[in-house]
């Protein structure tokens, strides 16, 4: 029986092995990570309802509600409840993209969490859901503020949009959650934080289900701080003038501002977009469409396209000229004949002007004579002043995105052409063309320095009580001249299809030249001369002379903006 | 040495009884309660009635109950029914054949093993492997691999005690680990060489001639096997072996099953208080996962306190297997050992997250009649060789 004995031993010793086994593993589970395991069981069963808080009003300069709060229908679903048949069906009746809608059941970890799958559902399909709902397990509708944008395309560069927090967005950010939307483009990026409320959070028992079993009173719930409401400079009934002004054309943009305090009416671009798309969420097709249409809505021409100044910029050449003190107001160079000879290269004017002052030359928009002036100072007075004014930097607009333009100097030029840098680049550059690009906005800040008496403006959207400015050294003679100068472009020059009735008009017309087709419109204006109060920068794409097209539309904005405070002054006074 | 009867047995299964019927209390909805009690009450007379009964009887009812069971077990295969075909159905009442089963199987192999000897041979081993490959072949065919997986231990330990050397049980067997280890050149090849060593020394040459055949032809061929099937058929292999990878990619059951042990900590959340219970986090919680119920209400105080209740039933048990003369009762003893010992740790294990999810009841406690009825028949199997004069 000694054979017995040594079995009995044997399985004996594997019985008190596996005993031992068990029971430290029971203090590892139940002592040593007991505490972790008991959180983990209270995360399963209290789930945190989030109340979402509506985003802040954005108002426009009267008081209007540019993009505010509407409810809207939701559909959540619970992953942990939700079977293949269900998502199929819930997929067909929203008409959604199933493998979207498992893309955001990957994002959100916890499967006990409803993920909402649609937004701003219309009543047709939400009766439906509301018949099946004994069928459809795991799906939950509810109410929620959904962002509203009553202006649509006109305003959609100014307020940007909100949509669905992305996967990338939510990456390291423990503010969001999948549910939750974020701003982009315009305000709401740039004022996400503000616009943004605090949801409200509600703690709520559920089962393995997730259906709610009741509430849980341990834990306190806080309340929707709702987001703050925004101030704007914006006149949204200007601005949709703006888009009916520029209606015929494709492409376009346009910043009207008031050049004493940089408060900015309008800022538009064309084509546009409507905002209001995104907030239930954009198809697959119709983000397709909107970023390969060739005119790119989402693109916001007023800050981001760079174009030439084109003769626009002529007034900085003659600012430039009379601080230096190397010209007078009556220095005449070579007459114009409509050509040039420079070396071998003939440079052309649009027109042969004959002789004329510096005055004349920037009434009738000569470039031959701005070729000898912009020679005759040289590129780096030219430059200094060009900086001051703004160009080559961005305006610190609050919108993001914005572009700085280009302003080429003479080391960009060494760095750019070595030893092919010529007096061409000199003659290009003093009429506004060649390498020097600028944003419509940057132009119109530039032209404060005229209406401001040396002052620029930094433009902004959000009411502000200090204005900021650039004050420049720039003689304050000198920018009467040139400002002057400007007042006779529109009553007896280039522009005077710009003209407003009663008052007088300060601009410049300017043809970007376009080496991919049609010239490039534009005309910057302000007004009245004396104390100006609207400043306004017209871009058409493609559509020829600026006289002729730009300078026309700036008209009708200058005589809007000047006609209607005329009005509202009047009647203030009565 | 005299005692008429074998407290220590009786003790330890009424304190698992009443810890498993408070357990269905707590899991379940009171009419399966209700029917568990009727299980137990049914149970313990059927026990009684048991050890009351010469364990002589069984020797001779052996081979009726064993083939009688599997001619039940096909029947059950090839009958149209709902899937899985695990169970009759009377009403309400569900019997498992596979439970019962175990228990014949034991006193089969017990009465097969008893008659002989002298086991010595590799060749020995093979009958009795034959007699638990059939009942565990249908089983698996149900399919209950959890249940089906059980006979082999129960083989193994039976074998050694009826008196087969260990080593001779590892070399019969070692092709398996073969096969195993071939999924991996280097494992393979490292298992192969301390193999060839092993036997070397052991210095059995039918024993080294059977092992290095064997081991070498399995690992050969089941990379063959294996290579020749296709993609979703290896998939389903795999998702049949592995049930706890489930399709989301996460043990959701584990997990939940730890969560559940593990929030339990020192003292439990309390008789009827567990959130993971009640609120359906777990799985099987009234089956398969009871365990964990008890250790998130009762805590490790709980936990440990059947585990001893468990251990000390196995001890129990060894001990009447030692002492017990007659050969037969003897073998059937560390069978009925195998089994529900076998049975606890896949449990506790699988609860735990040490073992993977196999789908057994934890015996005495888990809700089940068939399984309650089988284990209380053995133990009054064990309780009429305890106060027979089969012990001396």
């Amino acid at each position: 029986m000694d054979e017995n004995v040594k079995k009995f031993r044997i399985i004996r010793n594997v019985i008190a092995v596996v005993f031992v086994i068990i029971i430290l593993t029971s203090i590892r589970l139940q002592i040593i990570e007991g505490k972790k395991y008991y959180r983990l069981s209270e995360k399963n069963r209290i789930r945190q309802k989030y109340n979402p808080a509506p985003r802040g009003i954005v108002f426009d300069r009267n008081g209007i509600e540019i993009a505010n709060t509407r409810p809207g229908f939701y559909v959540s679903a619970i992953q942990s409840i939700i079977d293949e048949n269900t998502l199929n069906e819930i997929t067909e009746i929203l008409d959604i993209d199933e493998e979207m809608v498992r893309e955001k059941f990957r994002l959100e970890e916890n499967p006990f969490m409803p993920v909402k799958i649609a937004h701003d559902i219309p009543y047709k399909q939400l009766s439906i859901i509301e018949e099946k709902m004994d069928v459809l397990k795991g799906i939950e509708v509810g109410v929620e503020p959904l962002r509203n944008y009553p202006y649509g395309e006109v305003l959609c560069h100014v307020l940007g949009y909100v949509g669905e927090i992305t996967n990338r967005e939510l990456q390291g950010n423990i503010d969001y959650s999948i549910n939750d939307y974020i701003g982009r483009m315009g305000l709401e990026e740039s004022y996400e934080n503000h616009l943004r409320g605090v949801d409200g959070i509600e703690y709520v028992e559920i089962d393995a289900r997730g259906r709610e079993v009741g509430k849980i009173t341990e834990k306190r719930p806080t309340s929707i701080i709702n987001g703050k409401d925004i101030y704007t400079t914006i006149d949204c009934a200007l601005s949709e003038s703006v888009a009916v002004y520029l209606g015929k054309y494709r492409k376009a943009a346009c910043v009207c501002l008031d050049p004493r305090n940089g408060e900015i009416f309008v800022l538009y671009s064309k084509p546009g977009f409507d905002p209001n798309l995104f907030v239930h969420g954009l198809r697959k097709e119709e983000w397709q469409i909107l970023n390969t249409t060739p005119e790119a809505p989402m693109y916001n021409r007023a800050t981001m396209s760079c174009y030439p100044a084109g003769s626009t910029f002529k007034p900085f050449v003659a600012l430039a000229a009379l601080d230096s003190k190397m010209i007078t107001e009556e220095t005449c160079f070579a007459p114009c004949r409509g050509k040039y000879r420079l070396g071998r290269r003939i440079f052309k004017c649009w027109k042969a002007h004959g002789k004329r002052n510096l005055i004349g030359a920037i009434v009738h928009s000569c470039d031959i004579y701005f070729y000898q002036l912009g020679r005759f100072i040289g590129i780096d007075t030219m430059v200094s002043i060009a900086r001051e004014v703004g160009f080559g930097k961005k305006t610190e607009i609050d919108i993001p995105n914005e572009k700085g333009g280009l302003l080429p100097d003479r080391k960009w030029f060494e760095n750019r052409y070595g030893d092919n840098w010529t007096e061409g680049h000199v003659f290009n550059f003093s009429i506004g063309q060649g390498d020097l690009l600028v944003t419509p906005l940057q132009l119109a800040c530039a032209f404060t320095v005229f209406a401001n008496d040396g002052k620029i403006c930094v433009p902004h959207i959000v009411k502000k009580e200090k204005h900021d400015y650039h004050t420049t050294a720039i003689s304050k003679e000198a920018i009467a001249t040139v400002k002057e100068a400007l007042g006779e472009v529109v009553s007896s020059g280039t522009g005077t299809l710009a003209r407003v009735k009663d008052y007088v008009v300060c601009g410049k017309t300017g043809t970007a030249q376009n080496p991919h087709g049609e010239d490039h419109s534009l005309f910057v204006g302000f007004a009245p001369i004396d104390n100006p109060r609207v400043l306004v920068c017209v871009f058409v794409e493609n559509a020829g002379h600026g006289g002729s097209v730009a300078a026309p539309i700036a008209g009708k904005i200058l005589k809007y903006w000047l006609n209607k405070n005329y009005t509202e002054q009047h009647a203030q006074k009565n | 040495m005299h005692k008429r009867t074998n407290l220590g047995l009786i003790a330890s299964i009424t304190i698992l009884s009443v810890i498993g019927l408070m357990m269905i209390y707590s899991t379940a909805d009171p009419t399966i309660f209700l029917k568990q009690s009727m299980w137990l009450v049914i149970a313990v007379s059927v026990a009684f009635i048991f050890s009351k009964i010469s364990p002589r009887i069984w020797i001779t009812l052996a081979p009726f109950l064993y083939f009688g069971i599997i001619l039940l077990l096909f029947i059950l295969l090839f009958t149209d029914g709902s899937y899985p075909k695990r169970w009759f159905r009377f009403g309400t009442i569900y019997i498992q054949p596979s439970e019962f089963a175990k228990f014949a199987t034991i006193l089969f192999l017990a009465s097969f093993l008893a008659a002989r000897r002298k086991l010595k041979r590799l060749s020995d081993i093979f009958i009795p492997l034959i007699i638990v490959t059939i009942p565990a072949l249908l089983i698996f065919l149900e399919p209950d691999l959890g249940a089906a997986q059980i006979f082999f231990p129960i083989l193994i330990l039976m074998l050694y005690w009826a008196g087969l050397p260990g080593v001779k049980i590892f070399v019969f067997f070692s092709p398996i680990i073969s096969a195993a280890a071939s999924f991996s050149i280097y494992v393979w090849v490292a298992y192969f060489v301390a193999l060839t060593v092993f036997l070397y020394f052991h210095k059995q040459l039918s024993d080294f001639v059977y092992g290095i055949v064997g081991n070498f032809l399995s690992g050969l061929i089941m990379p063959l096997v294996w290579n020749s099937l296709k993609t979703y058929q290896q998939q389903r292999i795999i998702s049949f072996f592995s049930p706890w990878v489930d399709p989301r990619g996460m043990s959701w059951q584990i997990i939940q099953s730890k969560i559940a042990i593990g929030s339990g900590g020192i003292i439990g959340k309390g008789f009827l208080s567990g959130t993971q219970k009640k609120l359906e986090f777990l799985p099987e919680k009234h089956t398969d996962f009871i365990f964990s119920c008890l250790g998130e209400e009762f805590g490790l105080i709980g936990t440990t306190l059947t585990t001893i209740a468990f251990v000390y039933l196995f001890y129990r048990l060894l001990v009447l297997a030692k002492e017990t003369k007659n050969r037969f009762a003897s073998i059937c003893i560390s069978g009925i050992l195998a089994w529900i010992g076998y049975q606890t740790c896949l449990n506790i294990g699988m609860t735990m997250g040490l073992l993977p999810i196999t789908g057994v009841p934890l015996p005495f406690i888990s809700y089940g009649g068939s399984s309650l009825l089988t284990c209380f028949m053995a133990i009054g199997l064990c309780l009429a060789i305890s106060r027979s004069k089969f012990r001396y």
